[in-house]
């Protein structure tokens, strides 16, 4: 009640202040004259009234402090120890909690951001997906529960005059709605994104600002050459708008605008006026006061009248926060992170453990100085808030280090383990500060309380503790280097793997075309010319393929069979290839036949053989299914691991058409490029291409695993240490407080191995339970990395047994030097000492 | 801590005066330090640095309540009100004063 009664106080300490001096003053004004000399310094008065508040209380609080401090500094060793081991862990819950607030809680840098939601449209096989520019203007002109909403496209790269830069196509209304600022300029007009009358105008990103224009004063109105069209800078952003998109951006152009860099595009029309031509994403601004419900509900209702009058079915609309995450990343993200954060939450239970059990150690050795605090009148509780004021002091140095490795750990892995430039905004900020706050009263009472509570306690109940304690860093430590190896042994596996396909002495070849010049019929026969001309005269193919194998995009189509309905459609992988795609990569066709060129206007496609295995029970080759329109299946592949090295999809593979540009496999040799290179500049001297070898891509779909693994191997080590420290300590303490009974047993003959058996045996109650519980543990858990562990079984007998010989080691060493100090006692010391 | 000018009171007792004075009913500052001196034949004259900390104390302990009201001569002042628990403090620190005096006058006897 006192305590509450005080917090209130300090609470409304303002008021409070004001109250006091109101009646001091009315106090002195009652008392009259100048005469009156009862009347002291008011100030003082004041001063002391408030003091009557904070001082007891402060004070002994900051005595325990001051108190802690200098126990602290005089045992440096120890507290050495303990602030490395909890700073290093708490460093990694903090650093993997900013990712984790980078990734999933902090909403886009825009003005009031709790108002602003992802607007999402459900398809047809209930994802959520973007909406037609078309029903974006419909939307936006009709909520009430918006006020205003935004489209936009992802980063695409454009052509500078000299460089290249990423551009996003937005609505006009993109900074308006978003509460952004110009740091110089007007911004975008409504009537800028008119598709009738598209305007050649551009705002910059700060960054871009300053790095490409020089910080030039007089930006605003310049021209800048984008995709060879001069555009009209009208306005540079906020320094502190880093976009809403993961990438950054440099420009923003209009909607509109992108019939201007791209005239030729067949789609573009559709795509800035068809109420078909999905996707743009759009978010919005609710008007306040109204819940997200509310919004959904509206939403809803306008989605389906558009989508009725476009005789299509709609499936509702879902809002979300603006976080990274929220834009369907869920699945793929939160298992990860949820792992993530087990390893970090089982290490950092292994170095409360450890320091909990060096704490006991020194409350062991401070028993005669908390035994005459007792018996001088101390409480117990008295005594105990002084020994958690101890672990609290230390678990606060060793959070500010936790933090400071906050601000360079993330960015340093992010950098090792994701190969884009993402513009998340990992340093961290108020939210990371309280988890800091949080984390480190969390983790002093859980190694600072079990030890307080013996310590004060005057029996003799420490051995148990000691022995629990052990057990369990013992096991966690057992899990922890359990799953470890596991991820490791995985990423070998998936490393040795056969893909099913040739990788190493491929190359592709990429292409950029003056997208001004080149619509799909053009592409097209671009193409077949250029293979033309390179296979004439020998027999090294080329392959075409819209997407390259193990490259980051997927592309899915849907197919039924006849006589079904459109809603029993089926999504499988979809591959556009040429014949010598599967020529080049060693693709062995099992039945039918490959792509012929007779095939051009002919709907055919091949099949892999898990298509024809789960669709057609193996028997496809012949067969029709109605993609666009009926189609021929012609040929059975093997299968192979094109799309990614965890698992075989079901695979259509179409001949190439001119809608994308694809890219070129080929068997490197050291002619073969600068060959393409000569024909390509031949056919087309305005196009670019740039070769990159095949394995690159398996390199990059290795990489996020390799660092996942990497990072749970380091982890492991790390645990591993600590264990092996801990261990350490335990059995050395042992010793040391068996001195005179060691040396009584080697007086009376006992050998050193005896001694030995005596030190070992003392602790292995407590590691066999440890081990036990860890294996049982890393089994059960080891269900959580299935999906991380490329078809390995999670219960990998090599695995386990790697670790079983690892901690053995460990543990070896860890007895040795205590054990061999044992048995070096000298029994007439030993008996002196005491 | 201050200047206190009743230096012959003993320690604590000036949180009695203050209890008894408020027993008898809603009082401000001013109040009180006019009271203790006019029952006393003004020998007990509370300086206002004795008697505002003393006053947070009773609050701090919840012995009194303030809230703000108007004075006599229609002021803003501050009211106290004794509490159910500070009347038991007022009893209870009542005996024990009353057990020092007697053994006070017993000593010097």
């Amino acid at each position: 009640m006192k305590l509450f009664r005080r917090i209130r106080f300090w609470l409304r300490a303002r008021q409070n202040a004001a109250d006091l001096a109101e009646e001091i003053e009315f106090h002195r004004s009652m008392g009259g004259g100048p005469a009156n000399t009862t009347m002291g310094n008011t100030t003082l008065a004041r001063e002391d009234a408030r003091a009557v508040w904070i001082w007891p209380w402060l004070e002994s609080v900051m005595q325990d402090f001051r108190y802690a401090l200098r126990n602290l500094r005089s045992h440096p060793g120890f507290a050495l120890v303990a602030i490395a081991a909890l700073g290093t862990t708490i460093g990694l819950t903090i650093s993997l909690f900013s990712v984790f607030n980078a990734v999933a809680l902090r909403p886009w840098p825009v003005d009031d951001p709790s108002h602003v939601f992802n607007i999402l449209a459900l398809n047809d096989r209930r994802q959520p997906s973007g909406f037609s520019l078309a029903e974006f203007r419909y939307l936006a002109a009709n909520s009430k529960t918006f006020t205003g909403m935004i489209a936009q496209r992802d980063n695409q790269n454009v052509d500078l005059a000299d460089s290249k830069a990423a551009c996003s196509w937005v609505s006009a209304s993109y900074f308006r709605v978003l509460g952004v600022g110009m740091r110089a300029g007007r911004g975008f007009l409504p009537e800028e994104d008119d598709p009738e009358a598209p305007q050649a105008v551009v705002v910059v990103s700060d960054a871009f600002w300053s790095a490409r224009l020089g910080s030039d004063p007089r930006a605003v109105g310049r021209t800048i050459r984008v995709e060879e069209t001069p555009f009209t800078v009208v306005g540079i952003a906020a320094s502190d708008f880093t976009g809403t998109t993961p990438g950054p951006v440099d420009l923003y152009v209009p909607m509109a605008a992108a019939s201007i860099l791209q005239p030729s595009a067949a789609w573009m029309k559709a795509f800035l006026t068809s109420p078909d031509h999905c996707c743009s994403r759009v978010a919005g601004r609710m008007a306040r006061g109204l819940s997200k419900q509310q919004g959904e509900a509206e939403l809803g209702v306008l989605h389906n009248q558009f989508q009725n009058q476009m005789h299509q079915e709609s499936r509702g609309v879902r809002l979300e926060g603006t976080a990274f995450i929220a834009t369907g990343k869920k699945d793929k993200i939160v298992p990860i992170f949820a792992m993530m954060f087990l390893g970090v939450t089982l290490v950092l239970l292994l170095a409360c453990a450890n320091v909990g059990n060096l704490l006991l150690a020194r409350a062991a050795a401070r028993r005669r100085e908390i035994s005459v605090r007792l018996s001088l009148g101390a409480s117990r509780t008295r005594l105990i808030r002084q020994l958690l004021t101890e672990s609290l002091v230390l678990a606060i140095l060793a959070s500010g280090l936790g933090l400071a490795s906050a601000y360079w750990l993330p960015p340093l892995v992010f950098r090792y383990a994701v190969s884009d430039v993402l513009s998340f905004r990992l340093t961290p900020d108020t939210t990371v500060y309280f988890f800091a706050l949080g984390v480190s009263f969390v983790v002093c009472l859980m190694f600072g309380l079990a030890p307080a509570l013996a310590g004060t306690r005057t029996g003799n109940t420490r051995h148990r503790l000691r022995g629990v304690l052990l057990a369990a860093q013992v096991a966690l430590s057992v899990m922890l280097l359990a799953g470890a190896s596991l991820l490791v042994r995985g990423i070998q596996k998936a490393r040795m793997q056969d893909p099913g396909f040739q990788i190493s002495g491929v190359s592709i070849a990429s292409f950029e075309l003056p997208a001004s010049s080149y619509d799909a019929a053009r592409t097209r026969s671009f193409f077949e010319q250029l293979t033309r001309e390179l296979q004439g005269n020998s027999d090294n193919r080329i392959g075409l393929a819209r997407l390259a194998p193990l490259g980051r995009a997927t592309n899915w189509n849907s197919f039924r069979m006849p006589g079904e309905t459109d809603k029993q459609r089926k999504m499988v992988v979809a591959h556009d290839a040429n014949a010598g795609y599967f020529d080049v990569l060693g693709i062995p066709i099992l039945a039918g036949r490959n792509f012929a060129a007779s095939d051009a206007d002919r709907k055919v496609i091949l099949v892999n053989e898990t298509f024809a295995q789960r669709f057609f029970n193996g028997d496809a080759l012949g067969k029709s299914v109605v993609m666009n329109g009926p189609t021929e299946i012609v040929g059975i592949v093997k299968d192979a691991y094109t799309r990614g090295l965890d698992e075989i999809d079901a695979t259509i593979y179409s001949p190439i058409t001119g809608n994308a540009i694809p890219l070129a496999l080929f068997r490197s040799a050291p002619e073969s490029a600068d060959r393409l290179k000569a024909v390509l500049q031949q056919l087309e001297p305005r196009a670019r291409m740039s070769v990159t070898p095949l394995s690159d891509n398996l390199d990059q779909w290795l990489r996020a695993s390799q660092a996942g693994a990497s990072i749970a191997a380091a982890l492991g080590m790390f645990a591993l240490v600590l264990a092996t420290i801990g261990m350490f300590g335990v059995f050395a303490f042992w010793v040391e407080q068996r001195r005179t009974e060691i040396g009584v047993r080697m007086a009376l003959g006992a050998r050193p191995s005896q001694v030995i058996r005596l030190v070992v045996g003392a602790s292995s109650r407590s590691v066999a339970v440890g081990l036990i519980i860890g294996f049982a543990g890393a089994i059960g858990a080891s269900r959580l990395l299935v999906r991380f562990l490329y078809g390995l079984s999670p219960l990998d007998p090599t695995a386990y047994a790697g670790v079983a010989i690892v901690l053995g080691a460990a543990g070896l060493a860890a007895t040795y030097l205590p054990a061999r100090r044992a048995t070096k006692i000298d029994p007439m010391t030993a008996l002196r000492c005491d | 801590m201050g200047t206190n000018k009743s230096p012959d009171l003993l320690p604590g007792t000036l949180d009695l005066l203050v209890l008894k004075t408020l027993a008898r009913g809603r009082m401000h500052g001013y109040g009180i330090s006019q009271h203790l001196k006019s029952i006393s034949d003004e020998v007990l004259e509370v300086g206002e640095s004795s008697l505002y900390p003393a006053l947070q104390r009773l609050l701090l302990n919840g012995y009194a309540e303030a809230e703000w009201g108007v004075s006599e001569n229609n002021r803003r002042a501050r009211y106290y009100t004794l509490t159910p628990d500070g009347r038991k403090q007022l009893t209870a620190e009542r005996k024990e004063f009353d057990r020092m005096i007697l053994a006070i006058q017993k000593a010097l006897a």
